[in-house]
């Protein structure tokens, strides 16, 4: 029983950090319908930045720092690549493929800056635990659901009550009318991937953190289970983002954790399973859970 | 204030503004007027620099405001002092009614952004009344208030308002006529875009009357009002035009069936999107053989019943039948199969490939050679596509695109476009064809000549035709019947000539602008 709660605790940290990158996913494709697959490798440049750089600035400068660049890599990637196709009428399908490229692209350069080392976040907590009624948790972990928690109020926030939050919202509802009023589509489309960018340095620097090693060349490969995870929360929904990467952290950890109770199912199941949930959430929601569900116009 | 220039737009290879030009002085209401597929829609697009969403490309003319010249894209419009009010509304269903004019305020300074807002609360007490409301769940009225206190904060020097009677309510109409007055009253020009001829008519100080991308009719408004054009025009109260039937067929019979047409019911057809009541207890009758037209302003619920017909919407309640089959019971293949068919209001072609290859897809249903034979062109395929070939050429004869079968669609023009739709239809068979707005945006002659050859083929044929459409000459001398729908209720029904003198359908197309004082005063009470 202990260690069922035990990993129930450490499944629900790793969801924080999953909801974290899948907000960010959510975001640029409630802005600005494009599925966002070059969101992994930003995720992977944000780790990759705060290992590098903690040294010199210490964990938290290199997060700041790191998700400062990550803002402006993600807007770059909007404006220069995505923003032209979108303008000439390219589909959601072809925005859709050309982000698997340029994940494909930012994620083979990492890789191979990467090398085959091994780099650790950092992070000040390193390997200490705590205990909580009796299960011992990472302290990075309890970290990670805080600042996530934080970083979701304040977002919660911006979104509800700010000019840029109403104009993403008006854009988001219809981009026509929403440039007839005088929005300015480029600006929020950019932003939204800026915002994207710095969630993804921010999750990506507990990402790597204790209890995994550090950022390797297959960081970007990992983070892609943000994408089961904003699908299966329903991609239009911030809040789903949260509640899809509870399940799954949970239902990951849960599997791992007892994978010698389901060895029949074959070893790394635990890599699998944000795909099996994914599956099973379509095929009862196939919206996702909290996702709108697509309406024609009367 | 505004000043166009001999705008020519396209759409791919559709010209949709063949060179307008016209003026907005400063502080007057200008209307322009038209019916569906006119290019009002473009006209204001190409003003707000939104023509680019939709695929459109400026091929010549000039837009100025103020004397330079519009650059950008819309937000930059806005930022010069136009706003446009999108037709149908297009409010931010998800956001409050205080953030829908947040949002219409941003390219605004905060100073003016909550001066703006005191201004339109007091204009419009209801939205006060419902600030936190969400907008999707104000009613079609409240949303056009939102619509218009919206485009008003952002203090525009132009509004462009783009149908903004589209499926009122009659006094909802008369409020928003009063409202453009008092708008202008304030020192902003209005743009006035409207099927509804009479209130804007009303409103304005000069009118212009679109047809097919140019300007037909230009003038004061009040005179226009009074030109015996204007009113044969929206109110098809012209002598009907001569549609020769044709006795003795000149092409050869294309139906071989031995199917004939059967009679067509409806019986309290009811449909309702969400709390919306699309169609309300809707009878319908039509004869075998006969023309059977649906009137009814923009909204009424035509393309909805149409709909119904085909099986694509199903009906809360009612039902529909078709001889002995009940068509409401059925799937939209099952009811193809019954020998019904039908075209679509837009175009629904293939561009890329020719007349000859878009009909001998509407064979589909005849074609009997397989998936194996067709494809390694066995002898039996290449006799089977000559005698398709050879119908649908028959086909193109008889809907008058004879001798155009190898072009490709691209090239021809709107017209022709929509006499390939029809051919299409018939190429089914049909014993029951449904034409959705057969003449939507053709100009007089080319609606006569659509006229001509739908009579035909119902000649020819002997099958029944049910039409929608908006052109009123048209549907005059065309239908034997003619059902008016207004707000998805049937409001008259009968031949053409019984239909026209009903006071229920003036009313419906021309509103009563006399109570619209009265009405106004009591939404502002």
């Amino acid at each position: 029983m202990s260690q069922f709660f035990e990993l129930t605790l450490s499944g629900l940290s790793l969801g924080c950090i999953y909801a974290l990158l899948a907000m960010g996913f959510v975001i640029v494709f409630k802005a600005t319908n494009v599925v966002n697959f070059s969101h992994a490798s930003i995720v992977m440049l944000g780790a990759y930045l705060v290992a590098s750089w903690n040294d010199s600035l210490g964990f938290f400068g290199a997060m700041a720092a790191s998700a400062v660049v990550c803002a402006i890599a993600a807007a770059a990637l909007d404006v220069i690549f995505v923003a032209p196709l979108r303008r000439r009428a390219g589909g959601t399908d072809a925005v859709a493929i050309l982000t698997i490229a340029l994940n494909i692209l930012l994620g083979t350069l990492l890789a191979r800056t990467v090398g085959t080392d091994i780099l650790p976040s950092g992070a000040p907590w390193g390997a200490e635990t705590t205990s909580i009624l009796g299960a011992r948790i990472p302290q990075t972990r309890i970290a990670a659901a805080i600042v996530a928690m934080a970083v979701m109020g304040v977002f919660y926030v911006a979104f509800t009550r700010s000019d840029w939050g109403v104009s993403m919202r008006a854009a988001a509802t219809d981009p026509e009318a929403a440039a007839l009023m005088g929005i300015r589509l480029s600006y929020v489309a950019a932003g939204a991937w800026a915002v994207a960018g710095v969630l993804a340095a921010i999750g990506g620097a507990f990402f790597i953190s204790f209890p995994a090693s550090g950022v390797s060349s297959s960081t970007g490969l990992l983070a892609l289970a943000a994408v089961p995870v904003a699908v299966a929360g329903g991609l239009d929904s911030p809040f789903g983002a949260l509640i899809g990467g509870l399940v799954i952290g949970v239902a990951q950890t849960l599997a791992s954790g007892y994978q010698d109770h389901i060895a029949f199912l074959g070893r790394g199941l635990g890599e699998v399973i944000p795909y099996a949930v994914l599956f099973v959430v379509l095929l009862w929601r196939p919206s996702g859970l909290f996702g709108t569900k697509e309406m024609s116009r009367v | 204030m505004l000043k166009v220039d001999d705008l020519q737009v396209v759409y791919g290879g559709v010209r949709a503004l063949r060179g307008i030009s016209l003026e907005v002085g400063e502080g007057e209401v200008v209307a322009v007027l038209g019916n569906n597929g006119a290019g009002k829609s473009t006209l204001l697009r190409t003003i707000s620099r939104t023509l680019s969403l939709h695929h459109g490309t400026v091929v010549s003319g000039s837009v100025e405001l103020g004397g330079k010249a519009i650059t950008g894209d819309a937000a930059d419009v806005v930022r010069r002092g136009l706003v446009q009010v999108p037709e149908g509304r297009r409010i931010f269903g998800d956001l409050t009614v205080d953030e829908n004019l947040r949002a219409g305020g941003l390219s605004a300074s905060r100073s003016r952004r909550a001066a703006a807002a005191a201004r339109v609360y007091a204009t419009f007490p209801r939205l006060d009344e419902r600030r936190d409301q969400r907008g999707g769940l104000l009613s079609g009225g409240e949303q056009q208030m939102l619509a218009i206190g919206r485009a008003l904060m952002s203090n525009p020097k132009v509004l462009l308002l783009d149908e903004p009677s589209l499926g009122l309510a009659p006094q909802m109409v008369d409020f928003v006529g009063a409202l453009v007055r008092d708008i202008n009253a304030t020192g902003i020009s209005v743009l006035l875009v409207e099927q509804n001829a009479a209130m804007a008519l009303e409103v304005a100080d000069r009118a212009y009357v679109l047809e097919v991308g140019e300007v037909a009719l230009a003038g004061v408004a009040e005179e226009l009002a009074a030109s015996d054009e204007v009113r044969d025009r929206y109110l098809g109260v012209a002598p009907s035009p001569d549609v020769e039937p044709v006795t003795a067929p000149s092409v050869p019979r294309i139906t071989t069936g031995e199917r004939t047409p059967k009679p067509l019911r409806a019986e309290g057809v009811t449909v309702r999107f969400g709390g919306l009541v699309a169609l309300g207890e809707v009878s319908l009758d039509v004869e075998p053989g006969t023309t059977h037209a649906l009137i009814g302003p923009n909204g009424a619920g035509k393309s909805t019943l149409m709909n119904v017909l085909t099986g694509v919407y199903q009906a809360g309640e009612g039902s529909v039948r078709y001889g002995d089959d009940t068509l409401t019971a059925m799937r939209p293949a099952e009811i193809a199969a019954l020998g019904i068919s039908r075209t679509f209001q837009n175009l629904a072609l293939s561009h890329t490939a020719t007349v000859r290859e878009n009909l001998l897809l509407g064979r589909h249903r005849h074609w009997n050679a397989g998936f194996i034979t067709a494809g390694l062109r066995l002898p039996g395929a290449r006799r089977a596509l000559a005698e398709q070939t050879r119908i649908v050429d028959g086909i193109a004869e008889t809907v008058g695109l004879g001798g155009k079968e190898r072009e490709p669609l691209s090239g021809l023009s709107y017209g022709d476009l929509k006499r390939v739709e029809l051919a299409r239809a018939l190429c089914a068979e049909p014993t029951l064809l449904l034409l959705d707005e057969p003449v939507a945006g053709m100009n007089h002659d080319e609606s006569q000549e659509m006229a001509r050859a739908i009579a035909q083929v119902r000649e020819t044929l002997g099958i029944t035709v049910v039409l929608v459409e908006h052109d009123m000459p048209f549907v005059m001398g065309l239908a034997d019947r003619v059902t008016v729908l207004d707000f998805g209720r049937v409001i008259a029904d009968g031949t053409p000539a019984e239909v026209q003198q009903d006071p229920e359908v003036l009313r419906a197309y021309l509103g009563s602008s006399d109570t619209a004082n009265s009405v106004k005063g009591d939404l502002k009470s």
